[in-house]
């Protein structure tokens, strides 16, 4: 059979493929590529692009995700300075800094991040109950200018479960760190109920007490004010109408030049005014101007 | 061909050229043609293989090509938007989609009582035990140690899409931590009472606040746009949390109702005080003017009784009668007796309601 070019070239091809397919790998974005040679770490890439290798079994290319791992562990209980008993749950992102000594530690596993998470959640159980136990409870309840230690908290975990990464050497670093959840022991809220609720009452009474007394001390001032304005009317009443008599009295120094003729003139005064309405009068002849009745003219010029 | 004997082949002319097997040859061209199908199934695979390339972005998505790893373009320009694009195939190159739709939300998971949205509607949520088990229901301390159910609703929107999936496994989650941490962190500085009735605005915008520092620190490449917060008191203390609002209530309507008696009676008391000096004044002014207007007369009758005082007395007391006689209702004249003899009179008494004299004429 004749040999085609073309077949040759094909040929060609299919081994440049498959030498390629062994001796190339990628590292892609936000990846990290652990190059190991017989089984032991020899180059790790973080530089996205394609790279040579020896193939396998001379090298084998592992890649590790670089991207920051989203993390949260269980509620773990821990006491506080005070002695009370709290349970906390921390949320953290953690990422792969150092493939070399990473991969060694958790790549016997299938999948390795697990592992790590695994290893991860002891050591922040343990930073938790370390940190907590050296903060009273008011640490991590109060209002935030009493004393309020949410941040700092956090913080000191932070830097507990960094520390204690590098001291173990596990090849991987905590981004961030924070609490997601804070609980009591379910024993410890039904105290919390009780007291709650004897709270409330307290306030109920107060408000009940304090309303009636504010009402009655502003029912009782506007008494008293209103009795203080009427006495004080009264008096100025008084004053003016003493002045008026005053007044008059002035007048009356006319009448002493003739008591008598003053009085006469009262006296007439007080009978028309008593007699103005609804009066029976009884008189006989001897009342002037009847007197007229008695005699005719020879008593006209009668004194 | 095949059903007569092959020619003896020792029978061939010694010399000639063999002639090509025919089976040799059909052979051949059996090869030959099925060399052709397989070329034509290569080609056909190369061009499914290229074509593979071709893929989709939607409205609301943006796509970035990874080639041999490395991305094609750099920030903004990498970015490609909605439309078909294509690729070289995997291993050459791969692609990764980002979600970008408008506005992402995400609830808190932790702070509230364990339920669901349709028993929440329908009111058919499980009664509350006597205490909380964390593991089931979740609630919040607050900073005078008082236990509440919160939870907020986070709108936010992805601002820097490379950040939000190259540098994250799960930003999302990371959203919703922050979000639950801020709860917390809220919660544990604020009084019960703040967050409950007093403040409640102010609780939500610290809650706002800290998912905004936390996402800023965090790098998560998102945009808080807007936090909603809700916060009960445990179901188990509903009536007595209620209650304290009743008193409230209550006690205000007492100050109210306090405040109206003593307008009334400032009001009442002002307008009798000076009803009472303005009766003051005027009667002082009749009284001036009335002695004053008597003191007149008197000065001018005076010189006429001066002149002749019995004519004037006389004068004066006969007018008086006279005007007494004509108001007088009812006048009985009564001549004297014969030989002087007392007369006797019957009168009817009380022929009318007396008024305010108490004297009866008799």
């Amino acid at each position: 059979m004749k040999r085609n070019p073309l077949t040759i070239g094909i040929g060609v091809l299919l081994i440049i493929i498959f030498a390629l397919w062994l001796c190339v790998f990628q590292v892609r974005q936000s990846e990290v590529v652990v190059v190991t040679t017989f089984g032991k770490v020899t180059r790790s890439l973080t530089e996205p692009g394609p790279y040579l290798k020896a193939p396998w079994p001379i090298q084998s290319d592992h890649h590790l995700d670089q991207r920051v791992q989203n993390f949260e562990d269980k509620f773990t209980e821990g006491l506080t300075q005070d002695g009370f008993g709290l349970l906390t749950s921390v949320y953290v992102g953690w990422r792969v800094t150092d493939p070399k000594t990473f991969f060694p530690k958790f790549a016997g596993s299938a999948k390795p991040m697990l592992e790590a998470e695994r290893g991860l959640e002891l050591l922040l159980g343990h930073a938790k109950t370390a940190v907590t136990s050296g903060h009273p409870l008011g640490a991590f309840i109060s209002p935030a200018d009493g004393g309020n230690q949410f941040v700092e908290i956090e913080k000191q975990i932070l830097d507990a479960i960094r520390a204690e990464l590098k001291a173990n050497n596990y090849g991987l670093d905590v981004d961030f760190l924070g609490f997601k959840r804070l609980a009591l022991p379910e024993s410890v809220t039904q105290n919390v109920f009780e007291r709650m609720t004897s709270e409330r009452q307290l306030l109920i009474n107060r408000s009940q007490f304090e309303g009636e007394a504010e009402a009655l001390k502003i029912r009782s001032e506007a008494d008293r004010k209103a009795a203080e304005q009427l006495s004080a009317a009264d008096a100025k009443a008084r004053e003016i109408r003493g002045k008026g008599e005053a007044e008059a009295a002035k007048s009356l120094s006319v009448f002493q030049q003739n008591p008598e003729l003053a009085n006469f003139i009262f006296r007439l005064e007080a009978l028309e005014n008593s007699l103005k309405d609804r009066s029976t009068l009884i008189f006989d002849q001897s009342t002037p101007p009847f007197d007229l009745f008695r005699g005719a003219s020879t008593n006209l010029l009668k004194k | 061909m095949n059903d007569h004997p092959h020619p003896d082949p020792e029978a061939r002319k010694p010399g000639a050229e063999n002639p090509v097997d025919p089976g040799a040859t059909a052979l051949a061209e059996a090869l030959r043609s099925s060399f052709v199908i397989v070329k034509a199934v290569m080609v056909v695979l190369l061009v499914v293989f290229l074509g593979s390339g071709f893929f989709k972005v939607g409205p609301d998505e943006r796509a970035i090509i990874l080639r041999l790893g490395k991305p094609v373009g750099a920030g903004e320009a990498a970015l490609l938007g909605p439309g078909l694009h294509w690729s070289w195939p995997y291993p050459i190159d791969e692609y990764r989609k980002v979600s970008i739709s408008g506005i992402q939300r995400i609830t808190s998971s932790v702070g509230w009582y364990a339920t669901t949205p349709e028993a929440e509607l329908a009111g058919t949520e499980l009664m509350p035990g006597p205490s909380l088990n964390p593991s089931v229901d979740g609630y919040a301390l607050t900073a005078d140690g008082n236990i509440i159910h919160t939870r907020a609703t986070l709108n936010y929107r992805i601002a820097d899409p490379i950040t939000f999936v190259f540098n994250f496994v799960n930003a999302s989650n990371a959203v919703q931590n922050a979000l639950d941490n801020a709860l917390h962190f809220a919660a544990t500085r604020s009084l019960v009472d703040d967050v409950l009735t007093r403040d409640i605005i102010g609780f939500g915008e610290l809650v706002k606040r800290r998912t905004t520092e936390l996402v800023a620190k965090q790098n998560l490449g998102i945009v808080v746009e807007q936090c909603k917060v809700q916060s009960i008191p445990p179901r188990q203390l509903r009536d007595a949390f209620a209650n304290v609002l009743k008193a409230e209530i209550a006690r205000s309507k007492a100050l109210n109702e306090a405040r109206s008696h003593e307008n009334q009676v400032t009001n009442k008391a002002g307008a009798d005080a000076e009803s009472r000096v303005n009766l003051a004044v005027s009667e002082r002014v009749r009284v001036v003017s009335d002695v004053k207007s008597r003191a007149e007369v008197f000065s001018t009758l005076l010189p006429e009784y001066n002149a002749n005082p019995s004519l004037f007395v006389q004068r004066r007391l006969t007018e008086s009668l006279g005007r007494v006689m004509t108001n007088v209702q009812d006048k009985i004249f009564l001549t004297e007796g014969e030989n002087g003899r007392t007369k006797e009179l019957r009168l009817l008494l009380n022929r009318e309601l007396p008024k305010a004299k108490t004297e009866e004429p008799r």
